[in-house]
C-alpha cells in the first residue's frame, strides 16, 4: 500500500474514532493499533505496553505532575488572588488590561518550566477563574493563554530544545540562550495582539478599577511578594546549581505549600483538594500521553514521517524553499503528532539536508521549537488544547478556533526570524565570543 | 455492587494521590542527599515509578468524574435517539481499547516476572513490581468502562458530575 | 522480501550507528534486497533500557545495547566496565574473546544471538579542576549513570549524583555535577568542553555495544540470508573496532581543540588510587558473579 493511502486511512480512522466521542487518549491508541497491525510486520500489543510504560515512568517528565500540583495549590489558596491584586494596577493602563497577565505570567513561568502543558496548567489555574470573574471575554482569555503557554518551550529551560540538541548534536546551552530573544519577541507579539484587539473592541474589555497614585500602586504591589518569592526561589535553585531543571518542580510545590501555610490559606481540606485535583488533571494528560507515545512508536514502525522527510530532502531545494517546505511539513505533521515525537522521528533524516543547505543548526533549532509550539495548539492533536479543555470544559474545536490568532502570530515569528536571523544568533554569538 | 465498584475506583485514586506525595518526597530526597553528601541509589528511577503509579491508578476515578476529555461536538449535535446509539458505540470502542490495554499491561508485568527483567539503573528493581501499577490501573479502568457501558445500556448512566474549573470551584 | 527493524539508542551520527547503517546496506547488497534492515537510531522506536527486552520479546528483530547497562541482571554483562581490568584496545579485544562464549550462552537461553560487539573509546575523567590524586575528588559531585559508576565514585570519595544524559549539559553549567567519567567521543557529543576544563585520559575501561538478533526471527530466514547476515556482522565488528580507535584519537584531539586541557598521562597518584578502586570493584564483582565470573577472568588472564 502506498504511503499516501496509509496516511489517508489513518487520518480517516483518527477523525472517525475521535469524532464519535471516544476519549482522546484511547483514540490515539486505537489509531496506533490499526496502523501497526495493518502496516507493520510486528504485533502491536506487547510493543504498546513497553512503550507506554517507558513514557509514563520517564524521570524527565516528573516535573509535569509536580508543577500541576503547584498550580492547584496556588489556585486554591490566596496566592493567585494576591498576584492579581499586585499586578492589576500596573497593567490597567494598557489596552487589554488584565489579559496581559496571561502573557506576563506564562513568560515568567516559562523560565521555570520546560514544558508547555505545565505552563498552561499552572498559569491557567490562576488566570482563568480570576479573569472570568472580572468579566473578560472567554475567547480572548483562553486563546491568549493557549498561545502564551507554548512559550514554555521557547524560553529556557526547554525539553524540546534538549531533545533537538541531542538529536542534532547542537550545544544545548547555546540553544537555551538562543531562545531568549525569540521568546521575548513572541511574547511581545501576543501582547501587541491583545492591545490591537482591545482597541478595536473597547466595549468588551471590562472597565479599569479606580485610578491609583504611584504610591498606591507600589503599595498594592506588596501582594506580589509571595509569588515573586516563589518564582525566585525556583529559578534561584536552578541557577545556583542546587537542583536540576526537573527537580525544580519539587521546590515549587514545597514553596507553594510553605507560602500558603504562612498566609494561613492552607488547611487539610485545601491540601486534599489540591492533591486530588492535581492527580486527576495529571492522570487525564497521562492517558493522552500514553496514547501519543504508542502512536509515535507506530509511526516509527510504519515510517511515514521518515518517508515524508526523505522525500522533502530529495527535492534538492534552495534554502528559502527548503525552510518554507519544512515549515509546511511540520505544521501538517504537528496537527497529528506531539512536538517531541516530530523532532525525534524526523531529525535523523532531515539534519544532513539542513546542514548541506547551509542552515545554521542553532537557528534551525529555534525554528523547530517555534513549529513545535504551533503543534501544541493545532487540532486535532494539540496538548495545550487538551489541557485547556480539561480546565474549561469547552469543546476542542472552539478552543482551537480561539487559539488561531496565536497560531498566526507564531507564523509571523517564523517569518521574522527568517528575515532577521540575528534575533536568534546574536546572543549565542556573544556568549561564544566571550 | 455499586458501592463496591465506587470504593474500588476511589480507593485506587487515593492510592494514586499517596504516590504523588511519595513522588514529591523522592525528588526532595534526591536534592537533599546531594546537598548533605549521602547517596540514595536510584531516586530518579523510583520517582519515575511513582509518577507512573500516580497516573495509572487514578484512571478510573478520573473517568467517573468525567475529567478524561473527548470530543462530543458531533454527539451533542445529534437528535436524542441517535445520540444514545453513538454514545453506546463510543463506549463500546473505548471499552474494547481499555480491555486491550489492560490485557497487555498484565502481560507486561507477567513477562517481566518470567524474564526476570530488572531495572538497568542504580535502583536495580525487579520491574514486575512497578509494572503492577500499570496492570492494576488499566484493569480498573477497563472495569470502569464496562461499568459505564452496562449503565448506558440499562439507561441508568448519570451524566458525569464534573466540576468545570472555571465556574463552580 | 523480508523487512527487519533494528532498534538503537544513540544518535544517527554516532560511529556505532553509522556502522549499523553500513551493515544494513551490506546485507541489502549481499542478499540482492531480499533482507531489508531499517536502522531506527536515536531511540526512535525503543529507549536504551527497553531494547534488549524488545529483541527478546520479538518486537524488533535486531537491537543494539550497551552490554554493561544490563549488569544488574547478570554481572557478566558488565565485565567490560571494571576499571583497569582491560584498559586498551588489545586487552579489550582479549576480554571480549573471553566474555563471548558466556555471552552467547546467556543470550541463547534468552532467545537471542550475538551478531557482533564493538568497544567504545576508553573512559577518562572530565573535571573543573585538575586532579592530582583521588583526594581531590573528595565531596565532588560526580555524575553516575550505572551502579558501577556510582560504586567507583563512592570508592574514590566523590559524591555520586544521578543525572540523565538529557540534563547533563545544564547540570554541568550550573554545578549540579562537577565531574563525569566518559569516553572522549561521548565527551565531544555532549560538549563537555563547554563547562569542564580538564580531561584526564585515564583509559579506565572500554565498554561495548552489542548488536543482538532475535533467534526465532533468525531461524525463520533461509540459510543464504543467514550467512549474509553473519558475514556482514563479522565485517561490522572488524570495521567497528578500527573505527573506535580512530574516533578515540579524533575526539581527544577535538576536546583539546575546543580548549580542554588533556591530562595524559594522568598523575601517578591518581592512577594508583583508581587502580586500587578497580581492584576492589573486581573483588566485589567476582563475589557477585560466582564461578562463571571466575572462569571468565581466568580465561582472560590465560
Ligand atoms: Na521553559
Ligand atoms: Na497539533
Amino acid at each position: 500500500m502506498s504511503d499516501l493511502a496509509i496516511t489517508g486511512l489513518l487520518i480517516l480512522s483518527l477523525f472517525l474514532i475521535l469524532g464519535s466521542g471516544v476519549w482522546i487518549g484511547l483514540t490515539l491508541s486505537g489509531v496506533a493499533w490499526i496502523g501497526m497491525q495493518l502496516f507493520s510486520s510486528r504485533p502491536a500489543g506487547d510493543a504498546m505496553a513497553v512503550t507506554i510504560w517507558g513514557s509514563a515512568s520517564s524521570w524527565t517528565l516528573t516535573a509535569l505532575p509536580l508543577f500541576i500540583w503547584m498550580g492547584e495549590i496556588l489556585f486554591r489558596t490566596r496566592l493567585s488572588q494576591d498576584m492579581f491584586k499586585g499586578l492589576a494596577p500596573w497593567v490597567q493602563a494598557l489596552p487589554g488590561r488584565l489579559l496581559h497577565t496571561n502573557v506576563v505570567g506564562c513568560t515568567i513561568f516559562a523560565a521555570v518550566s520546560g514544558s508547555s502543558a505545565a505552563t498552561c496548567a499552572t498559569i491557567g489555574k490562576m488566570t482563568l477563574p480570576e479573569l472570568a470573574r472580572r468579566g473578560y471575554p472567554e475567547h480572548m482569555v483562553v486563546g491568549t493563554l493557549a498561545g502564551a503557554s507554548t512559550l514554555g518551550l521557547l524560553i529556557p529551560p526547554s525539553i524540546t530544545m534538549i531533545v533537538y540538541g541531542v538529536a542534532a548534536e547542537v550545544s544545548i546551552s547555546q540553544l537555551f540562550i538562543a531562545g531568549v530573544l525569540p521568546g521575548i519577541l513572541l511574547a511581545s507579539l501576543f501582547s501587541g495582539y491583545i492591545m490591537l484587539w482591545s482597541l478595536r473592541h473597547p466595549q468588551q474589555v471590562p472597565a479599569a478599577d479606580m485610578r491609583m497614585s504611584f504610591m498606591q500602586k507600589l503599595s498594592a504591589s506588596r501582594s506580589l511578594i509571595p509569588v515573586v518569592l516563589l518564582i525566585t526561589s525556583v529559578l534561584g535553585s536552578i541557577y545556583t546549581g542546587l537542583v536540576t531543571a526537573t527537580e525544580a518542580a519539587a521546590v515549587g510545590v514545597v514553596g507553594a505549600l510553605v507560602l500558603s501555610s504562612v498566609q494561613g490559606s492552607m488547611n487539610w481540606g485545601t491540601f486534599k483538594q489540591s492533591l486530588m485535583g492535581a492527580t486527576r488533571l495529571y492522570c487525564m494528560i497521562a492517558l493522552i500521553m500514553a496514547g501519543a507515545a504508542f502512536l509515535t512508536l507506530s509511526m516509527g514502525y510504519i515510517g511515514l514521517p521518515r518517508h515524508l522527510a526523505q522525500w522533502i530532502a530529495s527535492l534538492g531545494m534552495n534554502q528559502a524553499q527548503l525552510i518554507a517546505a519544512l515549515a509546511l511539513f511540520f505544521i501538517v505533521l504537528g496537527c497529528f503528532l506531539d512536538g517531541i515525537s516530530m523532532v525525534v522521528l524526523t531529525m535523523g533524516v532531515l539534519m544532513p539536508t539542513v546542514q548541506s543547505a547551509g542552515i545554521d543548526p542553532i537557528w534551525f533549532g529555534i525554528f523547530i521549537v517555534l513549529v513545535v509550539e504551533m503543534a501544541q495548539i493545532t487540532p486535532p492533536i494539540g496538548f495545550n488544547l487538551f489541557v485547556l479543555q480539561g480546565m474549561t470544559g469547552r469543546e476542542l474545536p472552539w478552543i482551537a478556533r480561539v487559539a488561531l490568532p496565536m497560531f498566526l502570530l507564531m507564523c509571523v515569528a517564523v517569518v521574522l526570524i527568517y528575515l532577521f536571523p540575528g534575533i536568534v544568533t546574536w546572543l549565542p554569538q556573544q556568549m561564544s565570543a566571550r | 455492587m455499586r458501592r463496591l465498584l465506587n470504593g474500588l475506583y476511589d480507593g485506587a485514586a487515593a492510592l494514586a494521590a499517596l504516590f504523588m506525595v511519595c513522588l514529591l518526597g523522592m525528588v526532595l530526597l534526591s536534592i537533599i542527599s546531594r546537598q548533605l553528601q549521602f547517596h540514595v541509589p536510584g531516586t530518579d528511577a523510583y520517582a519515575g515509578y511513582l509518577m507512573a503509579a500516580t497516573g495509572f491508578l487514578a484512571l478510573a476515578h478520573t473517568l467517573k468524574r468525567g475529567e478524561h476529555i473527548r470530543v462530543t461536538l458531533l454527539l451533542h449535535a445529534l437528535p436524542g435517539r441517535m445520540q444514545r446509539a453513538f454514545e453506546l458505540w463510543a463506549l463500546a470502542i473505548a471499552t474494547l481499547l481499555a480491555l486491550l490495554f489492560a490485557l497487555y499491561s498484565c502481560k507486561l508485568a507477567w513477562q517481566s516476572h518470567v524474564f526476570a527483567d530488572i531495572s538497568t539503573g542504580n535502583d536495580a528493581t525487579p520491574l514486575w513490581i512497578p509494572h503492577m501499577s500499570m496492570a492494576l490501573g488499566s484493569v480498573i479502568l477497563a472495569i470502569a468502562f464496562l461499568d459505564e457501558l452496562v449503565l448506558e445500556v440499562m439507561g441508568k448512566r448519570a451524566p458525569a458530575h464534573r466540576d468545570a474549573a472555571l465556574h463552580s470551584e | 522480501q523480508t523487512k527487519w527493524d533494528l532498534a538503537a539508542a544513540y544518535p544517527a551520527t554516532n560511529f556505532h550507528s553509522e556502522n549499523m547503517a553500513q551493515l544494513a546496506s551490506d546485507v541489502d547488497k549481499a542478499t540482492g534486497g531480499k533482507l531489508k534492515i531499517t536502522v531506527h537510531a536515536n531511540a526512535t522506536l525503543f529507549k536504551a533500557p527497553e531494547i534488549k527486552r524488545a529483541v527478546q520479546g520479538g518486537q524488533v528483530q535486531m537491537g543494539e545495547i550497551l552490554l554493561a547497562n544490563f549488569q544488574n541482571e547478570w554481572p557478566l554483562f558488565g565485565v567490560d566496565s571494571l576499571p583497569f581490568l582491560a584498559s586498551d584496545y588489545e586487552a579489550a579485544k582479549k576480554l571480549h574473546a573471553a566474555q563471548k562464549p558466556f555471552l552467547e550462552k546467556k543470550l541463547a537461553e534468552q532467545g537471542m544471538l550475538l551478531l557482533y560487539a564493538v568497544a567504545w573509546p576508553p573512559q577518562g575523567i572530565g573535571t573543573k579542576k585538575p586532579l592530582a590524586s583521588a583526594a581531590d575528588l573528595k565531596g565532588i559531585k560526580w555524575r553516575t549513570y550505572s551502579p558501577a559508576t556510582a560504586r567507583l565514585a563512592q570508592l574514590l570519595g566523590a559524591q555520586p549524583v544521578t543525572v540523565q544524559a538529557a540534563e547533563l549539559s545544564q547540570a554541568l553549567a550550573t554545578g549540579v555535577v562537577e565531574a563525569t567519567v566518559t569516553s572522549g567521543s561521548t565527551g565531544v557529543d555532549s560538549k563537555l568542553y563547554e563547562h569542564l576544563k580538564y580531561y584526564h585520559d585515564t583509559q579506565a575501561w572500554l565498554p561495548k555495544n552489542a548488536v543482538l538478533v532475535n533467534k526465532q526471527a533468525f531461524d525463520a530466514l533461509d540459510s543464504t540470508l543467514q550467512q549474509a547476515l553473519l558475514k556482514a556482522g563479522a565485517d561490522a565488528q572488524a570495521r567497528g573496532w578500527a573505527g573506535s580507535i580512530e574516533v578515540n584519537t579524533d575526539s581527544v584531539a577535538k576536546l583539546k581543540a575546543h580548549g580542554m586541557e588533556i591530562v595524559a598521562p594522568p598523575p601517578a597518584a591518581l592512577m594508583a588510587d583508581l587502580t586500587r578502586a578497580g581492584q576492589t570493584m573486581l573483588k566485589e564483582w567476582l563475589d557477585k558473579a560466582g564461578p562463571e565470573g571466575k572462569a571468565l577472568i581466568e580465561a582472560y588472564r590465560r
